[in-house]
């Protein structure tokens, strides 16, 4: 590349003969410098011509270039066809087609596609609506560890109002507990509302006076999970695992509401949730990283208890958002629904699972509801078939061989509705009889080993024993 | 108001007269524990022939 001797100042070239062409220049070094620059020139356009010359900076603006090797190029328009596939090593992507770049680069189609085979590595879950679950902590059976939190289940009073005393359930597995009685009264669908989407029931209390709640004083409503069914959480322990709670709530009250998470005497967790807007379905979510400390049922004992306030005094009463090792069932400054006579209180869609995220409700079938609701209570209503006493001839007799429906939690209290209770049996000649005792004899988880009865003579058998209208038994081993 | 009962001699539950419930003496029975408590806190307790029992505390510490 000689040619880069010569200045592109034309004054500069004054270089001796035949490098150059100084002033006064001998006329026979004339002819030795035009032949150089002659040489020069040839050298050049071979070099362009064969690429052995590095342009390092070219422009190209059309044409066709072949053989030249460049260190940059700018282009500013045109296009390249007939190239060799650049490699991804340069850039490229080794192909000519894009199932083929696709392969090399490892990539996939977008759009409809069978490329993706696996996922893995994704930091934030699949939502339900892309057809995952919402959550990292995997999506199994029993996602909600409530019972009955849709409030379909009513067995001890298929949708009548009830007062209840304090320790008493009134929707399955809900229970209330209140220091004053007869100042709530629990009802399914109370006030007959519309529920919110997806819900055909709830839970509903309405205040009966307008009390002022001691400072030592309670009014809640709560469920009480077994510890089999909270064992998974590890709470109590260094892998306690983060859970959260939702619901729906409804009040003719705003405010601030409250409750608390506890394990039935020596750690709780209050927390608190608002309701904005009067007589509107609300949802609520309350994260809680799982408690590391205190001891959590893990058998058929209280796991987890679920309080609602319904007003409570500071003493039953603790700082939201923090486990506590005492026994507080609301949060501080909680709006107290007893407060007000009238007061409506609604809720349902009540899910507890683990994870941060509170996802769809998990709605189980009825028939399974039912079932999960009779580990802890059945309700023997009319018509239920009992076994026919084993001595039809006399007046005091056993009927044996008692069965409960479900496995009970463990060993039921058998309450019948009356010491008369009139079930209803039929003689096989016709007539009926009339039980004028009735005691249970040694329940356990599976049945009752024998039903001790006295009845009005029998004359000629029995063919039939069933419970008579109006009556019940009701085998409980609630929490 | 509790009252024991005697089922083939022995007594191994009581009831609970104002619901007519049988509660049996078994640790994993609520009932169980609540019955203890409130007799223990005064609730009057009969025995198998009804009378009442003024030796409450003594006999609640013979049970399970």
């Amino acid at each position: 590349m000689a040619y880069t001797k010569y200045s592109l100042t034309p004054a500069n070239n004054t270089a001796t003969p035949p490098d150059g062409a100084p002033e006064g220049m001998l006329p026979s070094a004339v002819n030795d410098t035009m032949r150089d620059m002659m040489a020069q020139i040839r050298d050049c356009g071979d070099g362009i011509r064969d690429g052995t010359y590095t342009m390092t900076a070219p422009k190209i603006t059309g044409g066709t270039i072949t053989g030249v090797t460049y260190t940059s190029i700018v282009i500013t328009g045109g296009s390249i066809t007939g190239i060799t596939d650049l490699a991804v090593a340069d850039g490229g992507t080794g192909a000519s087609t894009a199932a083929n770049a696709r392969t090399n680069l490892s990539a996939a189609a977008s759009g409809a596609n069978s490329d993706i085979t696996s996922l893995t590595g994704l930091t934030t879950p699949l939502s339900q609506a892309q057809g995952g679950t919402g959550t990292t902590t995997g999506y199994y059976g029993f996602k909600n560890r409530i019972i009955n939190g849709a409030m379909v289940i009513d067995q001890r009073n298929a949708g009548a109002s009830v007062t209840p005393a304090s320790g008493s359930y009134t929707l399955d597995r809900w229970q209330t507990v209140q220091t004053v009685a007869s100042k709530f009264s629990v009802q399914q669908n109370a006030g007959s509302v519309t529920p919110p989407a997806g819900f055909k029931n709830y839970l509903g209390i309405t205040s009966l006076s307008a009390y002022t709640v001691g400072s030592s004083e309670l009014f809640n409503f709560l469920q009480n999970i077994e510890g089999y069914n909270i064992a998974d959480l590890g709470w109590g322990t260094a892998n306690a695992k983060t859970v959260t709670l939702s619901f729906q709530v409804y009040s003719s009250l705003t405010g601030t509401f409250g409750g608390a998470f506890n394990n039935g005497g020596s750690r709780s967790y209050p927390f608190t949730y608002s309701i904005p807007v009067a007589n509107t379905w609300t949802s609520i979510s309350i994260t809680v990283v799982g408690d590391t400390s205190g001891t959590w049922g893990s058998t058929n004992s209280n796991g987890i208890q679920i309080w609602f306030s319904l007003g409570c005094g500071s003493s039953q009463s603790g700082t939201a958002g923090a486990w506590s090792g005492s026994n507080f069932v609301s949060a501080t400054g909680a709006t107290s629904v007893v407060g007000t006579n009238g007061a409506t209180f609604y809720i349902t869609g009540v899910q507890l699972e683990v994870g941060s995220t509170a996802t769809s409700f998990d709605y189980r079938p009825y028939g399974t509801e039912l079932n999960l609701c009779k580990r802890y209570f059945e309700n023997w209503g009319a018509g239920h078939a009992l076994p026919l006493p084993q001595n039809y001839g006399t007046t005091t007799d056993r009927m044996p061989g008692i069965q409960w429906e479900v496995q009970k939690r463990g060993t039921p209290s058998i309450t019948f509705s009356s010491s008369t209770l009139n079930f209803l049996g039929q003689q096989t000649g016709g007539g009926s009889i009339t039980v004028t005792a009735i005691s249970s004899a040694a329940p356990t988880i599976w049945g009752d080993d024998y039903w001790q009865i006295s009845h009005s003579t029998v004359t000629s058998g029995l063919n039939r024993y069933v419970v008579d209208t109006g009556q019940y038994v009701w085998i409980s081993a609630e929490l | 108001m509790y009252k024991l009962i005697k089922n083939d001699d022995v007594i191994k539950m009581v009831l609970r007269i104002e619901s007519n419930t049988f509660i049996p003496f078994a640790l994993d029975n609520t009932d169980y524990q609540n019955f203890k408590k409130e007799v223990l806190a005064g609730a009057e307790l009969q025995d198998v022939d009804g009378n009442v029992m003024t030796d409450v505390a003594e006999y609640v510490r013979t049970l399970p």
